[in-house]
């Protein structure tokens, strides 16, 4: 079965209808479950009038009222510590995992159970085989192994599927470049910060990633590993191919995955889930093509019942057919765009993280950057750029003064100050990269001001 | 006879070993856990959490197995 592009090929090349006839049974099998073992879902989806055998189309979804991460919180100290959205009990989990608390939020508590557990591998394997891993494989997992769920169910997906997995915990970046190097490690499994912080390590050893036996990398983590210019420059570095993939800790595991064609996009598993995409404000469903938040249904793991949750990621998602890999699954073009919250708001202007990093990246001389948002006056909005260009010989102004061109014209003129900072100075980071550094004392517009304590 | 799953499809005789496999296993640690060893119990439980994901995938709803410790 090795030459088959697909995990489960019967599902991910099913008809569209059969598709829904599938995701209609299983979203009647959890609405019974939640509302049969979670006291609150029960009380939630009896408000809301729905009961399994209410469920007859996809579109009786939109009877079942969102979930936010606010009620998991409250739900946490209702109940500490996991909660009251907890389907089974804690004797019967082998796994306990956390969200990794880069928001700075009190972190979520989850639990899983060994079929869970085994799920969660599973939805990995969909996004590693889709890609083109196989048994041959030797893998490397550049990943701090702790209670943040990270790549946890793609280690475990990995020994699945066969191949020679490196745990690359506990290990300098020095370390993990030279392993992957002299283990002939032919994937390699990263965010891609950390994909670009290796690349760079290698150079600084005399090592030609390029020349690696290194074939593919499997992003996850962060939205860059669909940025065009980050994946761009992550591939010319590794000379490999980079799929993206995302995750979160809400659900255990993946949602969404790169195939080896590489749309531009990430294809949702559909016969695991079922995701909305509705307009932040209204909360109306946005069409095929327009931009919106993520809700997600999950029919994975039973211990913690996931009935459209609120993401708070924005995605674009596209018909399955824009890609020609075969697979029925719809897809999201650019993977994870960014976050609702994530947008800034400066002088009038929005900007997004995202959009900065993708014209940031074109300049192949920037090793490391930062956007800095601070008040100037005490009453005006300032944003700057600020770069590492390690190369002496590169020409340093030049490039500030392009980029400082280019963020200017993709965001309505916002006047950019870019500055070049010493080699080294900014931080660098190993998961989650936080290159937005937010000092303002007053926020936004007069709708939103704000004074910081 | 051929086994089918609940779209109704009929599942080839390989597929079909494997949804009897689980249904030993499940029957095994549903009525006769006393009689097995750790070593027996424990990894009869992590052949049934693998092969839950085979049933899934044939679309054979096979629910979920919390009571049976999986």
């Amino acid at each position: 079965m090795d030459d088959s592009p697909y995990w489960n090929p019967r599902h991910e090349t099913m008809p569209r209808a059969d598709l829904d006839a599938l995701q209609v049974r299983k979203l009647r099998n959890l609405v019974e479950w939640a509302d049969m073992q979670v006291p609150w879902q029960a009380k939630r989806l009896r408000d809301a009038g729905v009961t399994a055998d209410t469920i007859a189309t996809i579109d009786d979804l939109q009877r079942i009222p969102p979930m936010t991460r606010e009620d998991w919180m409250e739900g946490q100290l209702e109940d500490p510590p996991f909660g009251t959205n907890v389907a089974a009990g804690k004797d019967l989990a082998i796994r306990y995992h956390l969200t990794s608390g880069t928001t700075g939020r009190t972190p979520i508590r989850v639990l899983d159970s060994m079929k869970d557990w085994e799920w969660i591998a599973e939805m990995w394997c969909y996004g590693l085989w889709g890609f083109g891993v196989r048994p041959s494989d030797t893998v490397f997992v550049a990943f701090g192994y702790s209670t943040f769920i990270g790549f946890w169910g793609l280690h475990y997906a990995c020994e699945k599927l066969g191949c020679l997995t490196l745990p690359g915990g506990a290990m300098t970046t020095e370390q993990r470049v030279r392993q992957i190097v002299e283990m002939g490690a032919t994937v390699v499994c990263s965010t891609p910060t950390y994909a670009l912080r290796m690349a760079q390590e290698a150079r600084q050893l005399g090592i030609d990633l390029a020349s690696s036996p290194v074939e593919r990398l499997i992003l996850s983590g962060e939205p860059a590993g669909s940025i065009p210019a980050t994946k761009k420059l992550i591939q010319e570095e590794w000379g490999a191919k980079a799929g993206d993939t995302a995750g979160m800790t809400e659900l255990g595991t993946i949602m969404i995955f790169e195939c080896a064609s590489q749309p531009g996009g990430t294809h949702i598993i559909e016969d695991h889930y079922i995701e909305e995409v509705l307009d932040p404000i209204t909360d109306r469903p946005v069409g095929y093509g327009e931009m919106g938040e993520r809700v997600v249904t999950s029919f994975g793991r039973g211990f913690i019942p996931v009935l459209r949750y609120r993401t708070r990621d924005l995605v674009v998602k596209v018909p399955a057919a824009t890609c020609g890999c075969g697979r029925t699954f719809d897809l999201y073009d650019g993977g994870i765009r960014g976050r609702v919250d994530d947008m800034k708001l400066v002088r009038g202007t929005n900007v997004y993280p995202r959009a900065v990093e993708a014209l940031v990246r074109e300049f192949k001389e920037i090793d490391e950057f930062q956007i800095h948002l601070y008040t100037a006056e005490g009453r005006r909005d300032e944003i700057e750029v600020l770069v590492e260009i390690p190369d002496p010989d590169a020409d340093g102004d030049r490039i500030l003064s392009d980029l400082a061109r280019e963020l200017a014209g993709a965001h309505e003129a916002l006047r950019f100050d870019v500055r070049r900072v010493e080699a080294g100075a900014l931080p660098r980071f190993e998961l989650k990269a936080k290159r937005v550094l937010d000092e303002r004392t007053v926020i936004g517009s007069d709708g939103e001001r704000r004074v910081q304590a | 006879m051929t086994m089918k799953n609940v779209a109704g499809e009929e599942l080839s005789e390989a597929r079909g070993k494997l949804v009897e496999c689980y249904r030993t296993l499940a029957h095994v640690l549903m009525g006769h856990r006393d009689e097995l060893a750790p070593f027996e119990e424990r990894n009869a439980l992590k052949a049934l959490a693998a092969l839950w994901q085979v049933m899934n995938g044939l679309d054979m709803d096979p629910g979920q197995v919390y009571d049976l410790g999986a």
